[in-house]
């Protein structure tokens, strides 16, 4: 007989092993599902890694997708760290790119750089609170539970994007793709080094990692944070605005989802689209979950997957292997990691 | 009384990381028997007992069952070899029947309850022991009483024949524990083997025939009943002569710090007013007990006035100031600090640091925090303070605070709010789960406040406790107040019919 037998303290060994061996599973699965259509799985992967970090090139494409990931992995460890299950990134990422995109294309394109990127910016982050801020004060007043909430608002928010690009924003230019008009130049993020696309949003995403970080460990609303996350029974006997506190964090989770759908559009894409990579949303889940909730880990996880997206891409291309199949590799890897949270706690013992 | 042998535990060892929690124990228990455990809190009688109901192993040593030496891995290993353990804290599904709770977990009854064969075979059951509940009642609907009663009929319906009761009074009202032992005498003559685990002696000599006395992890002694006295237990069970005696200095609280009025509290949970028309004052620089079994509306008292949950009606007023329904941070502000009967679900934050749970009330506060930002060595220091101060036991500040025996926590947990100089404490079961020590030294601190003419309600279930530091002593019965006296004119007795729900005029008369 198997059985489970509790640790006396988490084991520091396995809490690096779980996510490198859940990672692996995800790559295992995802190599049954390329040799089922008959391809050499390790082609395929030789090919991902050498298009992910095999040329400098090729690694500032990982650090451009690494960047989205960044900015709201950095705000869902704030709200995870909570207990609070902001699934909605997805929705908040749209939302800051549809209010930064409405600068770019209703302001006179005469007006300063600076002043154009802030008021996107701003638009950003705005966005992006708002849509997170809905389902908290759902939450906190109500007691609706935030997962359906903000996975609702996913939803909400795609259809409010194709609404926009089929409907007013569409550019009359576009032959009837469902596109906005090309951004000015002033409302595109500037690039950081020649002959990538490595934008401004990269300084975004860092700062924003080292703000949580700070946030989480040096601030009072930190320590509330935390407390919370911990017990709010215990958070609300020593006086912490639980409500409170959740509105804010949340308001601060949606913001960097909505800049990294700003810094997507006006960095990268320079217009607006209805596929503008929302999955980053989702993706970030995972890279939040892999890094243990810690900030100086999401940098690490962030260029990983940032690998694993931009590597993904390219093997659609040169080996005519699915996109699917990253998607795949995430998903058992989350998959792996949620399911070995046992082993931290507890371990395998055998009786015959 | 010389039967059979049914468990012997032989050198039981049990080490933990910190501490060694059990050292050779030596103990047997025979058919026909009533054996006490008898220990202070943190002595190792729950150590021992679930090393033998299979929920540790131990670190060396054997246990034989009927002269047949056994492994006891797991509870269903327990089960198995016929010990059965009643649980201090109930073991059963509310929403769900007597009858379905007794099968629940039993393999042989198929995918469909034999409902017939189970109630034939509970109606046999309580003949023989006077055990008689209604099958089809939900758990829920069931006095305290009632659900023990339950606990033991679904390990007697297991065929045990050793019964294992951990501290099974401490639930009961004094009238409630004769019927008990009554069952238990019924087990005793029919065969079973029970073995009683308490620190109460007069139940010790009540219903026992053998007692074992463990202190610090060993087992002191084994003795027959009839060859001792109380004294010698309280003795043997401490390691000293004591018992509790504080000089208690004559003191004529006046001056009014805290009048609660007209208090009511409804509960949407359970429908009702958990609180219903109290009303007491607190004097400066007195002691309040405020006895009751637990679950009578103490806690729910205590919290109203500490702002963590909100009167329907009725006033809170402090120092002339009307606190009602004022929050936890505003109460904690103007000098009512709270030790919540729950440490871990409420008073600290089990995963943070030491560090972290010490700074709980003064986070916010200069010197700790400043623009915002925490101090982390200020804490620190902040933190070593009380540490040392009270002597609380720590091998590393930064580490999680549930790493600390439950007595060190409940020590950081008194040390933090005794800090902030409150002008009223309200301490409930401040000496649960600590060692005579540290139960001795808070007790002082107590009175050493009340000294300094700071005002303290004591909720406690230890009678002992309540008659000898509080001044005056309500007491509490489904929600309402059923007297408040001196302590000096009221005793146990007394207290024990309040508890059961009898008011004081009723009983002075």
């Amino acid at each position: 007989m198997i059985y489970f037998e509790k640790r006396e303290n988490i084991s520091a060994k396995l809490k690096i092993v779980i996510p490198i061996v859940s990672l692996l599973i995800g790559i295992l699965f995802g190599a049954l599902a390329i040799v089922v259509v008959g391809i050499n799985p390790y082609a395929v992967y030789k090919s991902l890694f050498v298009n992910a970090f095999g040329s400098w090139y090729a690694f500032s494409e990982t650090l451009v997708a690494a960047t989205p990931l960044m900015l709201i992995t950095a705000g869902l460890i704030l709200v995870f760290k909570m207990g609070i299950w902001n699934i909605g990134a997805y929705g908040q990422y749209i939302m800051g790119a549809i209010l930064s995109s409405y600068f770019a294309i209703f302001m006179p394109p005469e007006i300063s750089k600076p002043l154009m990127l802030i008021l996107m910016f701003a638009g950003g982050a705005i966005g992006g609170a708002i849509w997170a801020v809905i389902p908290a004060i759902f939450k906190v007043f109500w007691e609706v539970n935030e997962v359906i909430t903000t996975l609702l608002l996913n939803y909400i928010a795609l259809y409010v994007l194709k609404f926009l690009m089929y409907g007013p924003w569409k550019n009359p230019k576009s032959f009837g793709f469902p596109l906005s008009k090309p951004f000015p130049s002033s409302a595109q993020l500037p690039v950081l080094f020649e002959h990538t696309r490595i934008n401004l949003g990269l300084a975004f995403a860092l700062i924003s990692i080292i703000a949580v970080w700070f946030i989480i460990k040096k601030t009072n609303f930190g320590y509330e944070v935390r407390v919370i996350g911990n017990n709010p029974t215990t958070a609300k006997y020593a006086g912490i605005s639980v409500g409170k506190n959740i509105i804010i964090a949340m308001a601060i989770s949606g913001a960097l989802a909505g800049i990294a759908g700003m810094v997507q559009v006006s960095g990268i894409i320079h217009f607006l689209q209805v596929k503008i990579n929302a999955n980053y949303g989702y993706t970030s889940i995972i890279v939040a979950w892999i890094s243990y909730l810690n900030p100086a880990l999401c940098l690490l996880s962030s260029v990983l997957f940032g690998g694993l997206e931009s590597g993904g891409y390219s093997i659609q291309i040169s080996m005519r292997v699915s996109y699917g199949i990253v998607g795949l590799i995430e998903s058992i890897a989350l998959f792996s990691i949620v399911g070995a949270q046992i082993f931290l706690n507890y371990k395998l013992r055998w009786k015959k | 009384m010389n039967t059979a042998t049914v468990l012997k535990a032989i050198d039981i060892t049990k080490k933990f990381p910190e501490t060694v929690a059990n050292e050779g124990i030596n103990f047997s228990l025979h058919k026909g028997e009533i054996h006490a455990l008898l220990g202070e809190n943190g002595a190792g009688k729950t150590t021992f007992m679930n090393i033998l109901y299979g929920i540790y192993m131990p670190t060396k040593g054997e246990i034989r069952i009927n002269d047949k030496p056994v492994q006891i891995k797991t509870p269903l290993d327990a089960i198995n070899n016929g010990i059965g353990m009643i649980h201090q804290h109930f073991m059963l599904v509310e929403p769900l029947s007597v009858l379905e709770n007794i099968v629940l977990g039993l393999k042989d009854q198929g995918i469909v309850i034999d409902r017939k064969a189970v109630k034939d075979k509970l109606k046999e059951i309580a003949n023989l022991y006077s055990l008689e509940v209604n099958p089809d009642k939900k758990i829920w609907q069931l006095s305290v009483g009632e659900q023990q009663k339950v606990e033991i009929i679904k390990v007697l319906f297991r065929g045990a024949n050793i019964l294992i009761l951990d501290e099974p009074t401490a639930v009961l009202r004094p009238q409630e524990t004769e019927p008990l032992f009554d069952i238990l005498r019924k087990m005793k003559k029919d065969g079973k083997a029970i073995i009683f685990i308490t620190h109460k002696l007069d139940e010790v000599m009540a219903v026992s025939d053998k007692i074992s006395i463990l202190r610090k992890g060993r087992l002191v002694k084994t003795v027959d009943k009839e060859s001792v006295t109380k004294k010698q237990l309280a003795e043997m069970m401490v390691g000293r002569a004591v018992l509790f005696d504080f000089e208690k200095k004559e003191k004529r609280a006046k001056e009014t710090l805290l009048s609660v009025e007209n208090l009511d509290v409804y509960s949407a949970q359970q429908g009702v007013n958990i609180v219903e028309d109290v009303n007491f004052t607190v004097k400066k620089g007195e002691i309040l007990g405020i006895a009751g079994i637990s679950g009578n509306g103490q806690q729910a008292i205590v919290q109203t006035i500490a702002g963590l949950r909100k009167a329907t009606r009725g006033s809170v007023v402090f120092e002339g100031k009307n606190i009602t329904n004022k929050t936890p941070r505003y109460v904690a502000q103007i000098g009512i600090n709270y030790i919540p009967a729950d440490r871990i679900g409420m008073g600290l934050a089990s995963d943070l640091s030491c560090i972290d749970n010490a700074i709980m009330r003064n986070y916010y506060k200069k010197p700790i925090s400043s623009n915002r930002i925490i101090n982390y060595k200020k804490s620190e220091e902040h933190t070593r303070r009380i540490v040392d101060m009270f002597n609380i036991a720590v091998a590393d500040i930064f580490a999680p605070i549930k790493l600390l025996s439950g007595g060190n926590m409940q020590k950081l947990l008194f040390a933090r709010e005794l800090f902030e100089n409150p002008k009223l404490l309200i301490a409930s079961y401040p000496t649960r789960g600590l060692d005579i020590a540290s139960t001795e030294f808070v007790r002082k601190q107590m009175l050493k406040i009340r000294d300094e003419d700071m005002s303290v309600i004591l909720i406690s279930e230890d009678l002992d406790e309540i008659l000898s530091i509080s001044d005056r002593i309500a007491v509490v019965y489904k929600g309402k107040i059923m007297g408040i006296a001196d302590a000096k004119d009221i005793d146990k007795n007394t207290i024990g019919l309040m508890m059961a729900g009898t008011r004081l005029e009723d009983i002075a008369l």
